[in-house]
């Protein structure tokens, strides 16, 4: 049985239709990542969770309760959901420590043993107790949110972008602080965002959503590599798709034989692989001779960022003897350690690892 | 920063001390003696007691329901509420003598402390209205939700979240009323409620500049540094800002339900008295008046004359406030911050109390300017100069200093950069502040008594003249007139609260 | 405008030259304090300035603010003619050495009675004390029989008067110089616990119409003016006149004088003669202001008790002294 269950839920502003029916089961201690472009209704959909907003129609069952059905729904203070917003929204007027302490009550006399504790266990100085929120940074200020919201010990916690105001550096260590320290807790946690990365690195569920559906749900790593169609693939990552026909678990691509993900035959299929599926090997017009059934192409463009360096490969049609003219249009783009990098005008050997995903 | 400006600065702020200065001056020369006689007696007792109750009552009151009436307006999803919105900025167009006149032709027995409170919170609550319903507006509807998810039901959200949030606005607004209630005379003589100003008035009309005027004076500036320095207390050293970045999402309208009857009951029954009382009552005396009480010689001749002295007022006090408005966002500092402190003090003083020290100034050691309408002036400028100089300061943060650095590049003299630039662009400001000096001018009573230049007659001496002499319907037509001009400007200062939001 | 600067001075100029403008205007005519009322000092100046083409300014006012005013300015008062409803206010002046004498033909237009021994100003009309009360409140036996009566706890909460007002102040004045400083003291201070305090003899009356009070003292003329207009402000209110040489039968001169610091002194003097000639008393008479004429064979409004039947008390109007009343009027928290 899960934890949190969503059945059908609508939401329309006007003429804007924000959620279309949307199911969802959320296991109990669980990680969930809610990802999709920006106006997708990730957003409304995390307010009808946490009660903000009440659905037009559809369910919201929490550990067997029901907090909305259809209009009638359990008003957001009676829930006893932890919500993290995108900026943190701590209480201006308020010190850290009152911040922290805001949902115990007043006379807990565990109050401030209990705040100290928080702030340690969010990893904050305790010098920074008394200070306002201006005072603190984007890093420091998420803490803070995160140890007020875990103060009333919520049995689902919501995080609404949370990590998307910080620094690059800052997100990737807050991120997994945040989701080690909620595991510990044992707190079921929900999030949303719009960075592929994030969610995939999160979560041990992630729903994609579009258009205000869920167009996937599933572990990151099946999320990954069998999305179910290209824009689901486009969205979490660098996509190759290629035309193919499909016989006996291999493709016939242009790319040649690949193995793929299903054993069903088709003469017409697409399949996707991932640019870190294909291995690159500089050799030169002499190397290709006498290897048809390798795969060869040439550099058009070589692009140095760094610890990567993203690599343009012009596929060349090896026919023996090899004529070195390209075969289908668009180049494939591919992303390589910047270590080692081809330059523009080598020849370059590709290979695919792994199987190829063939869309449905 | 250029000199020559600090210097025109430096020279307002002292200009703007003057008053205080007088008055411990002539409490200097007075003596001692004197001074314990004049301020330590029953009578002075008697007047603190007045003045200090009608502050107590009425600014809580008028902070209840402007608060009450901000959050319906801005946070209800009550019907029309954009127009009940101006119709709760819309009473600041009477002058508050003109509310006690509608009051005491209505209820002819009104008078004391409760009536004094029931038109003090009346005539001046869109002070605080204006305020709250803008810090209102910019509150970031995250807070709530975050203290909703803490498990904080709608009411003591409010408490907690809101009000907390609406902290500055309602002190900055109940200065403001405070401060007019202190300042106020012509709404209080027609209720017969004695406060500190009537009394420096009565005082003024028995003994002209004697020094018991004068010590009323002292008690009555002394009275406006508490509320003052009460006022930087309670607010202290906050910022309420939103704290983090990106915008604020749109904030939702709470569904009233079954309120939504009281609500609008709370909304007409405010606009009913704030706007209704006045308005039918003139109605009713211009109806009984008839053709005769436009004396159109007479009343054309006191439009002239106010509208001449608000535009010369208002023009002077824009002037005036220029040099510092510039240093206060260019050069921000300890000096700027003195010397905008000075004009704000002094802003703060009632017309009475300015306008006694001028003419004993201008009488003792300045005679020719005395009763001269450069010292009238002067007067409006000290008083009104805090409304030119918030305008002004607004609209000039709003004109990028890039710009101005940009003529100079450019080859232009540093005056000459800053008018092609700065002052081009904060032309809509200063116009806004000098219709606001202008509506403060327009229905100003005492100071212009006691300092306008023979001959003079503004639509608001003769409203008091008239109905002085309880010719109630010969005072219509004034109130009528002084209403309809102040009207569309009480429009702007609506807009331009909005703007202001964010200080 | 090209020019910064030019346009800066040009701004500047413009408000010193609006500032300037209705300034040099005044040299036409004459300044005259009024501390009259209004509509009577307009009448008064509309029919000097038809008669001899002289122009007359008012500046309007109160008795004490004037009088005290004038006192600061000293010689550089812009003032030419002073013209008050009570006689302190001209003494107060008089007694800076402020008055250039009047001229003996306006003197001899007036009795002796109504203008200053000294001759530094005249009378230019008169005002009776009154007791106005609320005819359904009060029965005639019901009355004081003396202003004094008003002291009494009896009378505690029960009448009115306009204690910042020169009226009111000009009969305490009369009640010092009758009575005596200790009298009017214990007077003021009885009067303190006694009366409600209004702005204006008018409010007053209203009051006592509306019933909110039982009487008021104010001034005679009041009643009248209102009477003549709708009476909607006096429907319910009689006149009491005290009579009996009583203070609160104090017959109040109103004055006019010249000030010595006048610029247009003949013109000054003009007016004062023909506000006590004919002309000026017939405007008492015939007009709205119900005030008694004082000029020589000058009638009065028929509507008013003759003059000669109040039985004024004897006051010296050269003596009355209103800084002293003021004073004990702030001592007895009155101001």
């Amino acid at each position: 049985m899960s934890f949190l269950e969503l059945g059908n839920l609508h939401k329309r502003y006007g003429p804007v239709s924000a959620l279309a029916g949307v199911d969802l089961n959320v296991a109990s201690g669980s990680r969930t990542a809610i990802v999709g472009p920006s106006g997708c209704g990730k957003t409304t959909l995390l307010r009808l969770i946490a009660g903000f907003e009440a659905p037009d129609q559809g369910r919201i069952v929490l550990d067997g309760q029901v907090l909305a059905n259809g209009g009638a729904a359990v008003p957001a203070h009676r829930r006893g959901i932890g919500v993290v917003a995108q900026d943190g929204a701590l209480f201006p007027h308020l010190t850290i420590s009152d911040n922290i302490g805001f949902g115990m009550g007043r006379n807990d006399d565990r109050r401030a043993e209990r705040i100290v504790e928080l702030a340690y266990i969010v990893g904050l100085d305790k010098a920074i107790l008394q200070r306002r929120p201006h005072q603190l940074s984007g890093g420091q200020q998420q803490r803070v949110a995160l140890a007020r919201a875990m103060a009333m010990k919520p049995r689902l916690m919501l995080l609404d972008e949370p990590f998307s105001a910080l620094d690059t550096g800052l997100r990737a260590s807050m991120r997994k602080a945040v989701a080690e320290l909620l595991e510990t807790a044992g707190i079921t946690t929900i999030l949303v965002t719009h960075d592929q990365a994030e969610a995939l690195s999160f979560a041990s569920q992630v729903a994609v959503m579009r258009d205000g559906r869920f167009s996937q749900v599933g572990t990151p790593r099946e999320l990954y590599l069998k999305p179910k169609d290209r824009m689901i693939a486009e969205f979490l990552g660098d996509a190759i798709i290629l035309p193919a026909s499909i016989s006996g678990g291999f493709a016939n691509s242009p790319l040649g034989r690949i193995a793929v993900d299903t054993k069903e035959s088709r003469d017409i299929a697409r399949i996707m692989l991932r640019p870190e599926q294909i291995g690159l090997k500089r050799t030169s017009h002499e190397g290709m001779s006498g290897t048809p059934d390798m795969l060869f192409g040439e550099v058009t463009e070589s692009e140095f960022a760094g610890s990567t360096c993203t690599v343009a490969v012009r596929l060349l049609n090896n026919s023996d003897p090899p004529d070195a003219a390209a075969i289908g249009g668009t180049p494939l783009i591919l992303r390589k350690s910047g270590m080692d990098a081809p330059a523009v005008g080598e020849i370059v050997r590709l290979t695919v690892s792994g199987k190829a995903h063939v869309f449905a | 920063m250029a000199p020559w400006l600090v210097a025109a600065a430096v020279s307002v702020s002292l200009l703007a001390l003057v008053p205080l200065a007088f008055i411990i001056w002539i409490a200097v020369q007075t003596g001692w003696e004197t001074v314990s006689a004049l301020v330590f007696r029953p009578r002075v007792g008697e007047l603190l007691v007045n003045t200090g109750l009608l502050v107590l009552l009425a600014v809580p009151i008028a902070i209840t329901l402007s608060v009450t009436l901000a959050w319906l307006t801005e946070r209800s999803d009550l019907p029309g509420a954009r127009l009940w919105a101006w119709l709760c900025v819309a009473p600041l167009a009477i002058p508050a003598f003109v509310h006690s006149y509608a009051w005491i032709t209505m209820v002819p027995g009104l008078h004391g402390l409760w009536a004094g409170v029931l038109v003090s919170v009346i005539a001046y609550f869109p002070f605080l209205y204006l305020p709250v319903s803008a810090a209102l507006r910019r509150l970031d509807p995250a807070l709530e939700d975050a203290a909703a998810a803490l498990g904080l039901g709608p009411w003591r959200v409010f408490w907690r979240v809101v009000l907390p949030q609406l902290r500055l606005a309602i002190c900055g607004g109940s200065l403001l009323v405070g401060l007019h209630l202190l300042a106020e005379y012509g709404l209080y003589v027609f209720i017969r409620f004695d406060t500190f100003t009537t009394a420096i008035v009565d005082q003024f009309q028995s003994t002209f500049n004697g020094p018991a005027a004068n010590m009323l004076a002292g008690v009555l500036v002394t009275c406006c540094f508490v509320l003052l320095g009460l006022e930087v207390l309670v607010r202290g050293e906050e910022r309420y800002a939103r704290v983090g970045s990106g915008a604020a999402r749109h904030q939702e309208r709470m569904r009233l339900g079954r309120a939504t009857v009281p609500g609008l009951l709370l909304l007409v029954v405010t606009t009913l008295l704030a706007l209704g009382v006045p308005f039918v009552i003139i109605g009713r005396w211009l109806a009984a008046g008839g053709a005769e009480v436009w004396r159109f010689d007479e009343i054309g001749l006191a439009l002239g004359q106010t509208l001449f002295l608000s535009l010369a007022g208002a023009l002077l006090a824009t002037v005036a406030a220029m040099p510092m408005a510039w240093i206060s966002i260019r050069a921000p500092g300890p000096l700027q911050r003195l010397l905008e402190g000075c004009n704000y003090i002094v802003g703060s003083l009632p017309g009475v109390v300015i306008a006694l020290a001028l003419v004993t100034i201008t009488v003792r050691i300045a005679l020719p300017l005395y009763q001269t309408l450069f010292t009238i002036l002067v007067a409006y400028s000290l008083m009104f100069l805090p409304r030119a100089l918030i305008s002004l300061r607004a609209s000039i943060a709003q004109a990028p200093v890039e710009l101005e650095r940009a003529a100079s590049s450019l080859g232009r003299r540093p005056l000459n950069a800053l008018w092609s630039t700065t002052i081009r662009l904060s032309a809509p400001g200063a116009a806004a502040g000098m219709a606001l000096v202008a509506l403060g001018i327009m229905n100003e009573l005492t100071a212009t008594q006691m300092l306008a230049p023979n001959g003079t007659r503004t639509l608001a001496m003769a409203f008091w003249s008239y109905s002085g002499e309880i010719d109630y319907a010969s005072a219509a037509p004034y109130a009528f007139i002084m209403v309809a001009m102040s009207l569309p400007l009480t429009w702007l200062l609506y807009v331009q609260s909005k703007r202001m939001a964010g200080r | 405008m090209k020019s910064p600067l030019l346009a800066l001075t040009s701004v500047a100029a413009l408000a010193i030259s609006l500032a300037a403008g209705p300034a040099t205007a005044e040299d036409a005519g004459i300044i005259v304090y009024n501390a009259q009322h209004e509509s009577l000092a307009k009448d008064w100046a509309e029919g000097f300035t038809k008669e001899t083409g002289i122009k007359v300014t008012l500046r309007n006012g109160g008795d004490s603010d004037f009088s005290n005013q004038i006192v600061a300015e000293g010689a550089s008062s812009p003032a030419d003619v002073f013209l008050t409803e009570n006689s302190p206010a001209m003494v107060l002046v008089e007694n800076a050495g402020l008055f250039a004498p009047v001229d003996a033909d306006t003197l001899a237009q007036v009795p002796r009675d109504y203008q200053a021994a000294s001759g530094k100003w005249v009378g230019v009309a008169a005002r009776s004390t009154v007791f106005a009360y609320n005819t359904t409140k009060l029965k005639a036996d019901q009355l004081p029989k003396s202003m004094l009566d008003l002291a009494d706890p009896s009378w505690k909460g029960r009448w009115a008067a306009s204690p910042s007002g020169a009226d009111f102040q000009a009969i305490v004045s009369a009640l010092l110089q009758l009575k005596g400083e200790a009298a009017t003291a214990d007077w003021l201070k009885a009067m303190k616990e006694n009366f409600t305090a209004y702005k204006g003899n008018s409010t007053v009356m209203k009051a006592v119409n509306a019933g909110q009070i039982e009487g008021g003292l104010i001034y005679h003329y009041y009643y009248f003016g209102d009477q003549a207009k709708t009476g909607e402000n006096s429907k319910n209110v009689a006149l009491h006149y005290f009579k009996n040489q009583d203070p609160g039968a104090f017959v109040s001169v109103s004055g006019g004088g010249v000030l010595a610091s006048s610029k247009h002194p003949k013109e000054a003097q003009a007016f004062l003669k023909w506000v006590t000639g004919k002309g000026g008393q017939d405007v008492l008479k015939n007009g709205t202001s119900f005030e008694y004429a004082v000029g020589k064979g000058a009638g009065s409004n028929p509507k008013l008790v003759p003059l000669v039947d109040l039985q004024a008390p004897k006051v010296d109007a050269t003596t009355l002294n209103s800084k002293k009343v003021t004073d004990l009027m702030t001592t007895a928290g009155l101001l």
